[in-house]
Parts: structure tokens; sequence; C-alpha cells
């Protein structure tokens, strides 16, 4: 699959590296969307996964609408963790994400850090192509809580 | 151990349309997804009364939805023909 949900590894280790601040008045997050195959605006194919370590361009949509290549800056949610347990789930989400007036084909996108060279933070995978025609484009994420949030550290 | 993980059902939901917005059914559905989450791994009767819930939910964010569009648009006319935009208005008043 060109395009494949995850976490990506060097994203894990530039945590550790403190490239990543997903404070409020921290870095500044993207997400760009992506097509695979034919089904997609884009000419290229977009592969996306674990492995990926930067924003690159190839497979990404065309701007449309709303939509500019590139993608679209994320509103964080505060990083959160419970303090009454031992085992509890730290987690960082983004408020929903909206593209209007827009024909886009997306299979996928990737969010990554724009503050700091770009960085990928991790890739989604819609699982079948999504269109909008000349209409929204809605990514809604998880609820903000330690079981659903969309960066989880357990 | 330090384990990362992404959400795995937890991942983001696509909603889309086509010559225009979201449909006001489409802008409860997201409400819902948002505000009730359903544990797979819950008891049958709790996913059932859960799910009764969401319905009756979804069926009530419809309602004020539609009557917040319909309000929207009864103020956006008012502006419009105050100002002299009589035609605009009645395309708005239309949709």
């Amino acid at each position: 699959m060109a395009i494949a949900q995850a976490m990506c590894n060097s994203f894990k280790k530039e945590l550790m590296l403190g490239t990543h601040n997903f404070a409020t008045n921290g870095n500044a997050f993207n997400l760009a969307l992506f097509a695979e195959g034919s089904g997609g605006k884009s000419s290229t194919t977009a592969t996306l996964g674990f492995g990926s370590t930067i924003f690159v361009t190839t497979g990404e949509v065309a701007s449309s609408g709303s939509y500019v290549t590139g993608g679209a800056a994320l509103t964080k949610v505060a990083p959160v963790v419970a303090t009454s347990a031992s085992t509890a789930t730290a987690f960082a989400d983004f408020a929903d994400l909206s593209f209007t007036t827009a024909t886009i084909t997306a299979m996928g996108a990737l969010i990554y850090n724009d503050t700091n060279g770009n960085k990928a933070v991790c890739v989604l995978d819609f699982t079948s192509n999504k269109t909008s025609t000349s209409g929204t484009f809605t990514i809604q994420f998880p609820t903000a809580d330690a079981s659903n949030a969309i960066i989880r550290i357990a | 151990m330090f384990e990362l993980g992404i959400g795995d059902v937890g991942s983001v939901n696509v909603m889309t349309s086509d010559k225009g917005g979201l449909t006001n059914e489409q802008v409860a559905d997201l409400a819902v997804d948002k505000i009730v989450s359903i544990s797979n791994e819950a008891p049958a009767h709790i996913r059932q009364q859960a799910n009764q819930f969401r319905e009756h939910l979804k069926n009530v964010l419809y309602h004020y939805l539609l009557l917040a569009r319909k309000e929207e648009r009864g103020s956006i006319i008012q502006v419009l023909e105050s100002s002299g935009h009589k035609e605009m208005a009645e395309y708005i008043r239309r949709l």
C-alpha cells in the first residue's frame, strides 16, 4: 500500500530530541492531502508510511478551493496526561480541518512540523479515496482523550 | 516499557460534499462522533443504550442545526434588504 497509517519512526526519535512542541504556543503543524493511484488529481502516487521522515510534494493533491499545496495549519489541542495513575496515557490532538469549495480526491494525509524543517509526524490513511466536488472536504480528528486522540504515548 | 501509538480505530473521519457545503445531517454526524464514542468491548446492553442515546442526540443536533442555519439566513437577508440588495436577499431566502 502506498499510503499506510503510521506514526513515523523518525518522529519517535525526534520527540526524544525535543524537535516537536505540541503546546498551543509551540510549533506549527500542517496537514497535507495525498492521492494514491489514478483516483487522485495528482499525476504521481504518494508513498507514505512509517518510513516517512519529511513532507514531500510527490503525490500531493493539487490546490483547489481553500486547499493550497503544502496543506493547512492545524489548530492544536494542548497535550494532556492524567496524574492519578502510573499507567496514564499522554495525548495530543488537533481540531477538525475543512477545505471549502474544493475539488479534491485524497487517499490519505501527512501531518508535519511546519516550524522545524517539515519533519513528518504521522501518516493518516483514509482507506479509500475520499472525494469532494466543488464542495467541502472535512477531516475530523478523534476525541481528545487517552483512548482516541491522534497522538498518544502510553 | 515506552510505547508510542497512533489511534487505530480512533483515526480520522473524512466527510465530503459535492457542489456546496456539508449538509445538516453530515454536520450532526460529525458532532455526534465527537461527543459519543462507544467501545467495541462494552457489554451489548450498554452499547445498545449508547446507540439509542447517540441517535437521539443526532436528531436533536440536526433540528437545532437546521434552525441555526435558517436563523443565520434570516439575519443575512435582513442585512441585505436593509442595504438595498433585495434581489440578493431573495436568492438567499430561496436557499
